[in-house]
């Protein structure tokens, strides 16, 4: 290795050596731009023959809302969904890497993914990372061992629960769930209840709200319900459409061509090679 | 690659200007098991022999026929141990490219990677050449493609090709019974026959092993 002015880590990975410029300036009141999060709320809840995981469809920049359709249950496996809260960019990114680790493993074993696979990729990510990618999940899926549901924090911490809830209107949704949560629900109870707590969220939280996508996993059977309900559809459109009236009048239009001045120069110098 | 004492290439040319480590090399796909390869009219089979060295091995762990992605498989005549090597490699590339581009590899990008390992490891530091030769089958929106991949990392299109011990016998016999705008099942049924051709002792689904793909999927079966 030449000597060189920059220092490159050997090997691959982020280098935290910005960070303690960025607090540096933050104590003297510069802030970091705000990037954006899904707000959101994300919830799962195993029932009698599997996992359902629901999530509302907002995302916020800050105040205001970028994306009012956005998808947050992401596919990990064709057994293993999982919801993602935080900054999107951070769950979209990982839950698509260890969707791809999942595939090769599958490849390798020829065996269906496990949910704890799943579960012990992400929580390495995590914690590898120190909290820096930002994205609190919710894993849910049924593997050869029965139906599972799992939180993970962005530290890299892991909770397996029977009903879990994450983001901003995790509250509002847990709220709904301690009280009307059972053992052995049907699956129209548990969409039900599903539905119940992210529209608790959508309409108590701020940074949730539009509509509320279902993904229901059974043994060997998954559906996903896009847009499953949608309270808050956009009702007041003008009919008449939207015509904005002219600023200033124009009087005259004058057009004046441009000449052109072009030199041709015979027998200049050659190009350097 | 580079990573072990040597950094000088044991694959070096010859006075003639062959490399003699890469003749050895098909010299050794050469004496492999035969297998083959058809492209139909909307598919494509890959088939080979699965002559196992005793009857005390568990036919069933045995897979010669492998996929690659959902719509791309591969057969090979050689070394098995490389074989597994450059599947593995494969697989990874597919999948970074699936991550990197959103969409599955198309049949002629997997053939050219995988084709460049090959040829890396005849020109890298202490490792030689694979033992290989591979047969990849796939279908995309290109539609069915047969390509073969030799030891030096060459690459060619084929309509129906063989390797391994029976080669010649069996090109001719592909040669003969190859006919333009066949159909799927029709290839199948070719591709035992020539198998068959070559076949020391019985044929049976135990000891031969298939590969089909069809639009967008890829099967197995014996």
């Amino acid at each position: 290795m030449s000597n060189s002015a920059i220092d490159v880590p050997s090997r691959g990975g982020f280098s935290f050596d910005l960070c303690r410029r960025n607090d540096m300036l933050a104590k003297k009141g510069v802030n970091l731009p705000s990037f954006r999060k899904t707000g959101t709320t994300i919830v799962g809840l195993i029932f009698q023959d599997g996992v359902i995981l629901g999530a509302d469809t907002r995302a916020t920049e800050g105040p205001i809302v970028c994306d009012k359709n956005c998808e947050k249950i992401h596919y990990m496996a064709p057994n293993i969904y999982c919801c993602g809260a935080g900054t999107a960019a951070d769950t979209e990114a990982v839950t698509d890497m260890v969707s791809s680790q999942l595939q090769l493993h599958r490849y390798h074993t020829g065996r269906e993914s496990r949910v704890v696979t799943a579960l012990t990729l992400l929580k390495k990510h995590l914690f590898n990372y120190q909290g820096y990618v930002q994205a609190a999940l919710v894993l849910g899926g049924v593997d050869c061992t029965g139906p599972h549901l799992h939180t993970i924090y962005p530290h890299g911490s892991t909770d397996t629960l029977p009903f879990a809830t994450m983001g901003s209107g995790s509250l509002a949704a847990m709220a709904m769930f301690e009280s009307k949560y059972k053992e052995g629900l049907t699956k129209d109870e548990g969409i039900q209840l599903v539905v119940d707590a992210i529209c608790s969220g959508i309409f108590n939280d701020l940074g949730s709200g539009s509509n509320v996508d279902v993904c229901v996993i059974t043994k060997g059977h998954k559906e996903y319900l896009r847009n499953h309900l949608l309270p808050n559809p956009r009702t007041f459109v003008n009919a008449k459409g939207y015509s904005f009236p002219k600023k200033t009048e124009v009087l005259l239009t004058k057009i004046t061509p441009l000449r052109e001045r072009v030199e041709v120069v015979e027998g200049g110098d050659a190009m350097e090679e | 690659m580079g990573d072990s004492q040597y950094s000088f290439s044991l694959t070096t040319f010859s006075p003639s200007g062959k490399l003699v480590q890469i003749e050895h090399a098909l010299t050794a796909v050469g004496s492999g098991q035969t297998s083959l390869g058809i492209k139909a009219s909307n598919g494509v089979v890959i088939a080979t022999e699965k002559k196992l060295p005793s009857i005390l091995v568990d036919e069933s762990s045995v897979h010669k026929i492998q996929s690659l992605t959902p719509n791309i498989g591969v057969v090979y005549s050689g070394m098995g141990p490389d074989f597994r090597v450059l599947v593995r490699k494969s697989r990874k590339q597919a999948e970074q490219y699936h991550r990197l581009y959103k969409e599955p590899i198309p049949v002629t990008q997997l053939v050219r990677e995988t084709a460049a390992v090959m040829q890396e490891f005849t020109q890298s530091g202490g490792v030689r050449p694979f033992g290989v030769s591979l047969l990849v089958a796939g279908y995309d929106d290109k539609g069915p493609q047969l390509y073969q991949v030799d030891p030096s990392g060459s690459y060619f299109s084929w309509k129906a090709s063989a390797m391994g011990k029976n080669v010649s016998n069996a090109k001719t016999f592909l040669e003969k019974r190859y006919v333009e705008e066949m159909e799927l099942d029709d290839a199948v049924h070719t591709a035992i026959l020539t198998l068959k051709e070559g076949f020391e002792g019985q044929i049976s689904e135990k000891n031969i092993e298939i590969g089909i793909i069809g639009e967008k999927k890829e099967f197995r079966q014996y």
